[in-house]
């Protein structure tokens, strides 16, 4: 009983704080500083709320899967409270720090602008360059994998390479491929290659020397052996680049958009509305950047869930 | 006794001059790009001590491709900043409250340079070929005078295709683009010096194409100018300013040399920063009342031109209060 009395309150606390920002008029902290403990005292409800629901999680396991997602969500909530609390209360320059809010008003006014974008950047250029250059280092790997001489001769260079700033290759994959999305994707070729290389080099070179034997004594076609006993074994690596390109792809794009392109993509939309003083269109392009992020990090954790279900790192995780 | 006396009453004496010394108001200036001639009043005026002569001590701080001046000011990390008009009314409506205490350039420097191999004779002639503009806030000029030729700026037959032209003039070398943007004093001499010759290329300026707008005008914070302390410091950098631009102007190559002083980069050289003080020189304010003073016809017509662009628009409505003369004229009777 206690306990409903006690989240009762504290959502009460949360409640006012959120009634408070949106109807106050700007600058309510400085004219009277004392509003700030209301803030103080929602974030230790928000904190004694997300601890019951960590208790409930344990408690009741039936339940943990509807229970899960909604703690990270509350804590996202109660950062994007404060953050609209301190830009209103302190009626900070928009200039500066937009509000949450008007972030989300720029977002939904723009949506067309904004797909334009994203279409550029991400459906054109990154996944152009993503493939290629996914794809090319995987090749390689394959005739590295075989000849120590490829092997002796790339490996050090990848060092090298990734050592190479994008700052310093965007403007001459400009020079080269002109000024739309394929510069950007040559680009991403340069900066996705070698981790992919290296990756799957790494994870052929780590099939197990009693696989190979068994493969053999069945009898076993190269392709059979490469499908059955090389490749499962280098996945975990495989996905391991694939991971860490999808992010480093988006970055690539976006920053290579800072030199010369056509007047859309998401590079171009952040460096022109900086200039412009559009603060909230430049914090709404990076929302679409950061989702678009995550979603296809997530994915390709998913399809490595479904591929790798037999690996041990992913065997340990199915306790129910 | 009498020595101690002595010593103390001069260590007072000292420290009363040090004091005094320090009685120097403070300005700091954020200029919009990186140091060199376009700037050549500031540095100038600094150089020959005319700011210090007026009980200012100026900072200089040059700008770059990733320095926004508005943001700087309004982050507190300055007290003037040199802006173009157009990006400094964008930001008013922002609600980041500019105001205009001097215009130091009458003309605009702004033109576009195409080949002349393209086929382009005139700006009817733009249909279907592919300009380089710079944005970041300076696209504006540009977007209105496209849509008052009627051409959209999103390529297609009917319109021009348009790319976000880095800080330099490649694209015009490497076949990109039929045209570039390019500054009187700044990168049309790179455009010569890349080998191409004055007879291979047309000028457009946007001066003569009726869409020129005021480009570098120093502004301060609106609420600035409440403070009486604050606007009688303005007054006395907005003097030592105008002194510094006539001196820059008259004086050309000893100001380019100034100028070369100053750059910490080492990525300027001498004929290019003399051949840019030479050009400025031509765009100062050259009205009735000299280097400073902003002619309200000029601000008018440069509000004009950004309401008429129906793409993407600059500002919604006449600024309000974007300049003053306060700060002109107190300069004046100084």
């Amino acid at each position: 009983m206690l306990n409903y009395f006690a989240s009762s309150l504290h959502l009460g606390l949360i409640a006012l704080q959120l009634v408070l920002v949106t109807s106050a008029e700007a600058g309510f902290y400085q004219r009277s500083p004392s509003l700030i403990l209301l803030l103080l005292m929602s974030f230790y409800a928000v904190a004694a709320l997300l601890n019951q629901l960590t208790q409930l999680c344990s408690s009741q396991p039936n339940q943990a899967r509807y229970i899960k997602p909604l703690i990270p969500t509350i804590f996202a909530f109660m950062l994007i409270l404060a953050w609209q609390s301190i830009v209103e209360g302190y009626a900070i320059s928009p200039v500066l720090l937009p509000a949450p809010s008007s972030i989300f008003d720029a977002l939904i006014n723009n949506l067309p602008i904004l797909w334009a974008d994203f279409r550029q950047t991400y459906l054109k250029a990154v996944l152009a360059g993503y493939l290629l250059g996914c794809a090319s280092g995987f090749l390689m790997a394959q005739w590295a994998v075989k000849s120590a001489f490829l092997r002796q001769g790339l490996v050090p260079l990848g060092n090298f390479m990734s050592a190479i700033p994008i700052v310093g290759i965007a403007p001459i994959m400009v020079m080269w491929f002109g000024f739309d999305w394929q510069s950007k994707a040559a680009v991403i070729v340069v900066m996705t290659f070698f981790p992919m290389f290296i990756n799957t080099l790494t994870g052929l070179q780590s099939t197990d020397a009693l696989h190979k034997d068994l493969m053999h004594t069945y009898a076993a076609s190269k392709s059979q052996t490469f499908f059955k006993s090389q490749l499962p074994q280098a996945l975990p690596f495989i996905f391991n680049a694939l991971k860490l390109n999808s992010t480093l792809a988006l970055i690539g794009a976006i920053v290579a958009e800072f030199f010369g392109t056509p007047i859309v993509g998401m590079g171009f939309r952040i460096s022109t509305e900086v200039g412009r003083m559009n603060m909230d269109m430049v914090w709404a392009t990076i929302v679409v950047a950061a989702v678009a992020g995550s979603l296809s990090y997530g994915a390709l954790a998913l399809l490595e869930k479904s591929l790798l279900f037999w690996h041990p790192s992913f065997r340990g995780n199915n306790k129910h | 006794m009498n020595r101690t006396l002595i010593s103390l009453a001069s260590g007072a004496a000292l420290l009363a001059a040090s004091f005094g010394a320090n009685a120097a108001e403070k300005l700091t200036l954020q200029l919009k790009w990186v140091t060199q001639a376009q700037f050549a009043g500031y540095y100038v005026a600094l150089n020959k001590g005319f700011y210090k002569d007026q009980g200012i001590d100026l900072t200089i701080k040059p700008g770059g491709p990733d320095i926004a001046p508005a943001q700087v000011l309004a982050g507190g990390g300055a007290d003037v900043v040199v802006d173009w008009l157009p990006s400094a009314l964008a930001t008013r409506e922002k609600g980041l409250p500019l105001v205009n205490i001097g215009q130091i350039y009458g003309k605009s420097g702004m033109m576009l340079t195409c080949l002349k191999s393209s086929g382009i004779s005139s700006p009817a002639d733009f249909k279907g070929k592919t300009l380089g503009v710079w944005f970041f806030g300076n696209e504006y000029p540009f977007l209105s005078w496209m849509s008052k030729l009627g051409y959209s700026t999103t390529g297609g037959e009917d319109g021009v295709t348009v790319l976000k032209q880095g800080f330099n003039v490649d694209p015009i070398f490497q076949g990109q683009a039929d045209c570039v943007s390019t500054m009187t004093y700044n990168e049309y001499g790179q455009v010569l010096d890349g080998g191409l010759s004055n007879d291979e290329l047309i000028l457009f300026k946007y001066e003569d194409e009726g869409v020129a707008t005021l480009e570098d005008g120093l502004y301060v914070l609106e609420d600035s100018l409440k403070d009486p302390k604050k606007l009688d410091a303005y007054a006395k950098f907005l003097k030592a300013t105008i002194q510094g631009w006539e001196w820059a102007a008259a004086n050309p190559k000893e100001a380019g040399l100034i100028v070369l002083d100053y750059d910490d980069t080492g990525a300027q050289t001498e004929e290019h920063q003399i051949r840019m003080a030479g050009e400025v020189a031509k765009l100062l304010a050259s009205s009735g009342k000299g280097v400073g003073y902003l002619e309200p016809a000029a601000f008018d017509r440069t509000v004009k031109v950004l309401l008429d662009s129906d793409s993407s628009p600059v500002i919604t409505k006449v600024p309000e209060g974007a300049y003053t003369h306060v700060v002109f004229d107190a300069a004046a009777k100084l």
